[in-house]
């Protein structure tokens, strides 16, 4: 038929190569430094391509992988989580409360339910703005991690080290949560209707046109909710994650991850006003500024300079995703 | 038989404003019924009432002889209800599958959805509307036409019984309009009712069997169209008398003021040229989005892509002006541009009366120096407009819809602009107002200003206008002087086929 392909939407010209209107976002860009910076460290360095640097980059890399995953859900319908840093600090500090593992445990995801649904009541019931309304999760949770545990101490269980450094047939337990949370991750957003959801919405929000979804009959409230729930979910997984690894509590070991994880999303082509983005890319731009933060450090660069390396990445990247190209 | 459809004694208001009032309304099942009225006569509320998006004051929906009440747009599609709006309701990021099938997915083994059966029926679906696009396709990729044909698609996958095209070949061509109208026959065939929403007279005769008319939000009439002409269609849809709301008009016109010579709208197809007098109050009539307001806001820049020339007292400017700089450049010019969405475009509503008024005044000093007194000239103004408030220190939001717009045009006659361009002077004010509104119009017209107006309300534009412009497909296809135009003239010429 003729109207078949023959016309398209002023200005919304199609790019088939890989600016195509894609609901995936532009996830290429942090592959294509992640191979870059891989290849300028095997080029510069002896000490990178070592299994013992394997395994710590992995481990290094891991609790932002996670967050990450946490935070595009929240992203993906045009929402923001900053409390996710907070929430990982007070996992640590619960984590390192005296008691058993069985109750410990049960209690640090018990919490991110409820931080997770106070966050979504305020923002859908309450009409708080998702920055405002995570911004005072993140201080409150913040308040209550320090209370616990004023400076860095105590110790965690054995079973939670042993969950993150121990390896099950010579592999490291690292590798077994990265699957898990990448599946746990792909069934929320792409191999669920509840993931559908979240593009719909926020499709809905960044088109302008809000109630479309809520049109469609979909229960939209509840989803943004269950997104904040999950949200706090994966940051007090990453919380355990890092528990695990430095064996205490620590009220100030998050305090860099919920902006770290806005970048990471970010860079991996997930727009932040919502409805384009992908797991792929999201785990993609965590992995890049882990990458960059090993190889920087192996360069011998300081930690002000990796600061900046990392700001003018994200502005680059971001900069490169025009919002006329991607899908919307 | 049971109608597909019965409406009765249904009313809405938005507001103070009866949109819909008291309206019965019926369609037989493999019957193609036209739903016609004037802009805001209120056919697209009783048809998004039907379709779940607005829900009735009072009155009753049947659905096949079943009372229902819709929360939803999806209930209404599940109850047997299509529509296809003039709004697109389609999300732009999922693919035309998951469009289809939102809310309502086909699901597998640990609830993943299956998307190849989800593609292989809205492929069927498409089919049979004789597309062959991918399902797979996103939406934004999508043309208007395109996306109007997934929505019937929608439709007919839904298997639904009544379906509801507002204004469906208003973005499509001629072919894609062949195309449409054979589907609506196969439907129409296949025994499902269609309601058909349209300012082209052409296609009504061709299409439909039946016809409402609706007019100020009340049922007009109903009959069968082959018991009526064009002409008879048209007298049906005027007839009202607005007289004596207006005042005289003028006794002769002054120089040009402003003069737009070989104006080309970016969808445009011809120039269009007309000319603008001291004194004159200049009406631009026409069925909406005929290119009303594409015209005047390419005068401020926010048109990309129109050319022209354009004089104002006998100053040239050249369009296209850029957007940001256009409101302030015609500004310097002594022209000033009342937007028609007051709340959004016009208004700062929680910012008192003084600076709504002031803030233009303000706004043409340089941006360091600081703000002048001017809450003499204020009152001076909202004296002259009749602003009823009780200082001028009340935010404009709490003030009635006749007085926030005398307080918009306030602005304007603070800044003594010579040439007023005004978009629907008189939208959602009460009649009262309207013809204060009108006065002033006329007052200001008498001081030498030079008026257009922009208005949904034909018979507005017939009492308060000097001359008219009649704009169809963006073309001016009509010129009259406003003494000499009727409703009916003006109609027939919007209407032009």
């Amino acid at each position: 038929m003729s109207t078949s392909k023959t016309h398209n939407l002023p200005g919304t010209k199609p790019n088939r190569w890989l600016g195509k209107n894609s609901r995936q976002g532009n996830w290429w860009a942090a592959l294509l430094l992640i191979v870059t910076t891989v290849l300028i460290l095997l080029a510069t360095t002896d000490d990178f391509a070592t299994p013992q640097n394997a395994n710590n980059l992995l481990a290094q890399a891991m609790p932002l992988i996670i967050v990450a995953i946490g935070q595009m859900i929240v992203i993906v319908l045009a929402g923001m989580d900053l409390s996710v840093g907070s929430v990982m600090s007070l996992t640590t500090a619960i984590l390192a409360l005296d008691g058993s593992p069985l109750v410990l445990i049960p209690l640090v995801f018990l919490a991110a339910v409820l931080i997770g649904i106070v966050n979504g009541v305020a923002i859908v019931r309450l009409n708080v703005h998702p920055i405002i309304a995570t911004l005072s999760m993140q201080f409150i949770v913040l308040g209550i991690a320090q209370i616990l545990r004023p400076v860095a101490g105590g110790s965690v269980p054995d079973l939670v080290v042993s969950l993150v450094t121990g390896s099950v047939f010579g592999v490291p337990a690292p590798v077994f949560w990265a699957i898990f949370v990448v599946a746990l991750g792909w069934k929320i957003l792409h191999g669920s209707r509840f993931g559908l959801y979240l593009f719909a919405i926020g499709g809905g929000v960044a088109s302008g046109q809000d109630d479309t979804a809520h049109n469609f009959g979909l229960k939209d409230g509840r989803s943004i909710i269950i997104a904040y729930v999950f949200s706090a979910l994966f940051a007090a997984l990453a919380g355990t994650f890092i528990a695990g690894r430095i064996a205490s509590g620590d009220p100030g070991v998050g305090s860099q991850f919920a902006l770290d994880s806005i970048t990471a999303v970010a860079i991996g082509g997930t727009q932040l006003s919502g409805g384009v983005g992908g797991l792929h890319g999201s785990i993609l731009g965590a992995v890049l500024m882990a990458l960059l933060a090993n190889g920087m450090n192996l360069a011998g660069l300081s930690a002000f300079l990796q600061g900046a390396i990392k700001g003018v990445i994200l502005l680059l990247v971001v900069a490169m995703q025009s919002r006329k190209k991607m899908g919307l | 038989m049971l109608p597909a459809v019965s409406m009765k004694g249904v009313t809405k208001a938005f507001g103070s404003t009866l949109a819909v009032d008291d309206v019965s309304f019926e369609i037989s099942p493999g019957r193609v019924h036209a739903l016609m009225g004037e802009n805001g006569a209120g056919k697209s509320t009783l048809m998004k009432m039907l379709a779940g998006v607005h829900r009735p004051d009072s009155g009753e929906i049947r659905i096949a002889g079943q009372v229902v009440t819709f929360a939803d747009p999806r209930q209404a599609l599940a109850a047997g209800i299509s529509t296809v709006f003039q709004e697109l309701s389609l999300l732009p990021n999922l693919t035309i599958a998951e469009n289809m099938f939102l809310g309502k997915e086909i699901v597998g083994q640990f609830g993943i959805p299956v998307r190849a059966a989800m593609t292989a029926r809205t492929s069927d679906a498409l089919a049979e509307l004789g597309m062959t696009i991918d399902p797979n396709t996103l939406v934004s990729e999508l043309s208007i036409a395109e996306r109007q044909f997934v929505e019937i698609a929608h439709g007919i996958k839904a298997d639904a019984q009544v379906f509801i095209l507002d204004e469906p070949t208003a973005a499509l061509n001629a072919a894609d309009v062949e195309v449409l109208n054979a589907q609506i026959r196969k439907l129409k065939a296949a025994g499902k009712a269609i309601i058909y929403i349209s300012h082209r007279m052409d296609e009504i005769f061709a299409m439909c069997d039946d016809v409402t008319v609706m007019k100020d939000g009340r049922h007009v009439s109903t009959q069968p169209l082959n018991t009526l002409t064009p002409d008879a269609l048209i007298a049906l849809m005027v007839g009202r008398d607005l007289e004596d709301l207006f005042p005289c008009r003028a006794t002769n016109l002054g120089h040009v003021v402003l003069s737009c010579r070989d104006l080309v709208l970016p969808a445009g197809t011809e120039p269009l040229s007309f000319d603008l007098h001291a004194g004159e109050i200049l009406g631009i009539a026409g069925l909406e989005g005929q290119g009303q307001s594409e015209i005047v806001r390419s005068f401020i820049g926010q048109v990309p892509g129109t050319h022209g020339a354009l004089s104002v007292n006998n100053t040239p400017v050249k369009l296209p002006l850029a957007r940001q700089v256009g409101v302030r450049s015609m500004q310097r010019q002594r022209v000033g541009f009342v937007p028609e969405d007051r709340k959004e475009e016009g208004l700062l509503l929680g910012a008192p009366i003084s600076e709504n008024i002031g803030i233009s005044l303000q706004s043409a000093r340089p941006g360091f120096k600081p703000l002048i007194r001017l809450r003499e000239t204020v009152i001076r103004i909202m004296k002259e407009m009749r602003v009823k408030a009780e200082s001028p220190n009340m935010p404009v939001g709490a003030l009635s819809g006749g007085n926030q717009q005398k307080v918009l045009l306030g602005r304007y006659l603070a800044s003594d602009m010579d040439i007023l361009i005004i978009e629907e002077p008189t939208r959602g004010v009460d009649i009262g107002a309207k013809a204060e509104i009108y006065r002033l119009l006329r007052d200001l017209a008498e001081q030498g200003k030079a008026i257009i107006v922009l208005s949904r309300e034909t018979v507005e534009l017939i009492g308060l206008c000097d001359n008219i412009l009649v704009v169809h497909d963006r073309k001016i296809v009509a010129k009259m002087l406003g003494c000499e135009a009727t409703e009916h003239a003006i109609l027939n010429a919007a209407l032009k086929t």
